[in-house]
């Protein structure tokens, strides 16, 4: 890989987007199509007005052709956000929240703004979910411990902010526990 | 031949834009040899061919078809560019814009050669048509293809006289008629006809429509005269007849150039249509449209006519969310909306201090009288009683006080008829961006987008850095206005040669205005280069008024026999006004300052009886040794348009004197002149009408 040695750690963010463009979405197409066969599937057919269920990937090459109109999901609105938001705040532990929804919001903010009703409010209410989440996860890293590290509800993007320092901390740790008289030489991991 | 009607007159039988555009891309989805050079846009260097071209490329590109953009300088490029056309195989579809409307393309010499693959789309502006490509059929007529705006419904008349003329030529109309025999169809004639032709091409230059008609007819004509002979000949026409089919013919090319709908409008109906509109397309619109009207190209009238339209679109588009809100503040951070507003005829004058734009505005200058003390007194005046002070005035209008903002209209619409000026405002509109930066008014981004095209490249301008008066000279007072990134080369193909490239003058001038033509493309759509840009604009200005102001001084302006001429030998800026686009914003511009004080004349060649202005200037380019002369006919009225017969007039002056001339862009009404020959041709003219 091209990258540079710091980045090859874990997998960047816009390698999450990509992959979290597999996710179905929901649309109404303006164009008509057959089902055509596509190398992750068949998808299709096309017919407007009615709406279709279409990979997220090809939800956006229509919309950037201004070809479709992308249906937002039901969680990707000012009153689940804002509910999510509330219980981030009152309670310990992490709200649920879709696998990949920093990534699929970002896109569908990106290029299909139109579509949403509130697109400021939505991005204020995503930036403080994420601080209320980030403030919550930088505690639970506290605790790391050797053998297991139980932060649920995590979401996709969250976890690979983590991974690089969970990886190298648990390593030591582990290497720590097991032999408490004689510290290893660190430079070896 | 064909001409496609507007939308609204589209039936079954007849197609129209959409139409057109759906069998362009069925023929590239078709062809197996399509590459990026299949679909080919020539583009003249104009801001509403401009907005045309990115509308149309954005279409493709929303349709995955590969194109490529050209622009194209004047008619001797476009033959340069057509001869390198026809070698090229994957060519299958040509579109001009805003050019060659008034070519007579189904003839040989420009694209009757052509594979008949080929189809030729023309979406211009510029009138009037040449009535072979409008009406002549055939295998070879059918490829090219007009798109009008429903002026060529009107033109039944012309219609039967061209069909009249050229299914039945006189044997003696022309003198290349008598070369042909009667005796049965032969190569020689062919030959025959090919060598008198370029005699004849030479001797009437670049597109005299007379004559092009003509040539192109006795062409079909001996065509169809051998087709004839096999036949029984039909019966002939009449002499009356023919002389009044004639005459009717004469008007319609010999009453001069004028402006029918934008390309911009063209494209933007065709985008209705296919209902791909969005904000984006609009503003391109709008800008074409303001374009025409604030170059004079067409007349209030008939902006009015096109305004509602626009008018209504924007409502579409950008539906009023609050009524209490300010019509020009943005909403949210995102807003791209555009909004109607009445413009006030003070050029950029949300850009500079008010004092400044009123002091450059032409309609201001005129009626106040400028470049006198005793008008700057009176413009002064006038704004004291409109209750701004001078320091007010002076501040740059985005620090004035706000109410006294509010205000302005108002006002001036109370004051300014004690001193004759009316009708200071008309309708048109702005857009918004967020809050990235403030609003931009229609006028101020075709302004800013035509000062990219003029002059972003090739002259040195100095503009003024804010802030640079009132003491703060000690900071710098200018500087040089350079475009904010060089393009990469390899982005543009015709750069390939390199910004240091030392190779001849020639060379190193056809790059510039590519560059411009580039810059300017980049900026349509883009708000940070569009601000830089009216910096650049803004400093042109000043210098038309130092130019415009002094010649009316000096009282320069000789009148020859109704024609009012201009001179410009020498002064601080004769560079710039060796550009035939700043040449032409002046002639405007004394135009309109000098509208009431003279007198209006009926040019004696003219066809029409109704008083004019003409005016022709004249600049020296020293570097050249030639004089670029633009000619230009305005009416007695402001916000009224006369047709523009120059073009005509440069060509018949120039056949009486035989001076060497060069026309070196689509406009007729300007062309190059060598040094020597300026003084006998303008004689020429002048007493010709």
């Amino acid at each position: 890989m091209a990258l540079p040695q710091s980045l090859r750690t874990s997998v960047t963010p816009p390698e999450l987007e990509l992959i979290a463009s597999e996710q179905l979405i929901d649309i109404v197409p303006l164009v008509t199509m057959e089902k055509t066969a596509f190398i992750s599937g068949a998808y299709g057919p096309l017919r407007p007005p009615a709406k279709a269920r279409v990979p997220l990937w090809i939800a956006v090459n229509l919309k950037l052709k201004k070809k479709c109109h992308i249906v937002p999901p039901e969680w990707l609105s000012v009153e689940f956000l804002q509910d999510r938001l509330s219980r981030e705040t009152s309670n310990p532990g992490f709200s649920q929240l879709p696998f990949q929804f920093a990534e699929i919001s970002k896109v569908i903010l990106d290029i299909a703004s139109d579509d949403l009703e509130n697109p400021d409010k939505i991005r204020t209410l995503l930036k403080d979910i994420r601080e209320a989440r980030q403030s919550k996860s930088r505690e639970g890293i506290t605790k790391l411990d050797h053998s297991e590290l139980g932060l649920s509800g995590l979401c996709s993007m969250e976890i690979n902010e983590i991974r690089p320092f969970f990886i190298k901390g648990m390593n030591v740790l582990t290497k720590l526990i097991r032999d408490p008289e004689h510290p290893p030489n660190l430079d070896e991991t | 031949m064909v001409y496609l009607p507007p939308p609204q007159y589209a039936s079954a039988s007849r197609p129209s834009y959409a139409e057109a555009y759906n069998k362009i891309l069925a023929t590239h989805r078709r062809s197996p040899l399509t590459s990026a050079s299949s679909i080919i846009i020539l583009v003249a260097p104009d801001v509403d061919a401009l907005c045309a071209a990115k509308m149309l490329a954005q279409l493709f590109k929303q349709d995955d078809v590969m194109h490529k953009v050209v622009p194209v300088a004047g008619i001797a490029d476009l033959e340069k560019t057509r001869d390198e056309l026809i070698t090229h195989t994957e060519l299958h579809t040509l579109i001009l814009l805003n050019m060659g409307a008034i070519l007579d393309l189904p003839s040989p010499e420009w694209f009757g050669d052509y594979d008949p693959q080929v189809t030729v789309h023309i979406i211009d502006s510029s009138r009037p048509q040449n009535l072979a490509t409008l009406f002549g059929a055939g295998e070879n007529g059918d490829r090219i293809i007009i798109w009008d705006d429903g002026g060529a419904e009107k033109l039944e008349e012309e219609r039967k006289a061209w069909e009249a003329i050229t299914l039945d030529p006189e044997p003696d109309s022309g003198e290349d008629s008598d070369m042909y025999s009667d005796d049965g169809p032969s190569g020689d004639e062919d030959e025959d006809c090919d060598v008198d032709a370029e005699g004849d091409d030479e001797y009437g230059e670049d597109d005299r429509p007379g004559k092009r008609r003509s040539l192109g007819e006795s062409r079909q004509g001996s065509r169809k005269r051998r087709r004839l002979i096999v036949l029984k000949r039909p019966h002939r026409l009449s002499g009356e007849q023919r002389e009044a089919y004639e005459a009717r013919l004469e008007k319609h090319y010999m009453s001069g150039t004028w402006y029918g709908q934008s390309a911009s409008s063209t494209v933007y109906f065709l985008s209705t249509v296919l209902e791909r509109v969005d904000n984006d397309f609009l503003w391109l619109a709008i800008m074409g449209l303001t374009y025409q009207y604030t170059t004079s190209r067409i007349s209030r009238a008939e902006y009015d006519k096109y305004h509602p339209v626009f008018y209504d679109e924007v409502f579409r588009l950008n539906p009023p969310t609050t009524a209490g809100s300010s019509a020009t503040a943005s909403l949210h951070p995102d807003d791209s909306s555009i909004r109607a507003t009445d413009e006030l005829r003070f050029l950029l004058f949300r850009h500079w201090n008010l004092y400044d734009a009123m002091y450059h505005s032409s309609y201001v200058a005129s009626k106040l009288g400028i470049w006198r003390e005793r008008g700057k007194k009176k413009l002064s005046g006038l704004l004291a009683k409109m209750g701004f002070s001078i320091q007010q005035t002076q501040q740059s209008y985005f620090h004035m006080d706000m109410d006294l903002k509010r205000q302005l209209q108002s006002k001036l619409e109370a004051i300014a008829p004690e001193y004759g000026m009316i009708e200071l405002t008309y309708p048109s509109f702005m857009r918004l961006y967020g809050f990235k930066s403030h609003p931009l008014s229609a006028a101020d981004a075709v302004e800013a987008v035509s000062a990219l095209l003029d002059i972003a490249g090739g002259v040195r301008m100095e503009v003024e850095v804010e802030g640079a008066r009132n003491g703060g000279e000690w900071f710098g007072g200018g500087k040089v206005w350079e475009a904010p990134d060089k393009v990469s080369s390899e982005e543009r193909g015709k750069i390939a040669l390199g910004d240091e490239s030392e190779i001849g003058g020639n060379g190193g001038e056809l790059e510039w205005w590519i560059r411009n033509f580039w810059t300017a493309f980049d900026a349509l759509t883009d708000i940070n280069r569009l601000r830089e840009a009216l910096l650049l604009s803004m400093a042109l200005h000043r210098a038309i008024i130092r130019q415009g102001s002094s010649i009316i001084d000096k009282q320069d302006i000789k009148s020859m026999r109704g024609h009012r001429v201009v001179v410009l030998t020498q002064g601080p800026d004769l560079a710039l006004f060796a550009h035939p686009g700043v040449l032409s914003r002046l002639a405007l511009w004394l135009v309109d300052a000098l509208r009431d004080r003279t007198p209006g004349t009926v040019l004696s060649g003219s066809r029409s009886k109704r008083k004019s202005l003409p005016f022709v200037v004249a600049c020296l380019d020293e570097r050249a040794g030639t004089y670029v002369v633009v000619g230009v006919t305005a009416a007695l009225d402001f916000g009224d348009t006369r047709k523009n017969e120059f073009g005509l007039a440069f060509l018949d002056a120039k056949e009486r004197c035989n001076a060497r001339t060069r026309h070196s862009s689509f406009d007729t009404s300007v062309l190059e002149i060598n040094k020597d020959d300026l003084s006998i041709f303008l004689e020429t003219l002048c007493e010709g009408g």
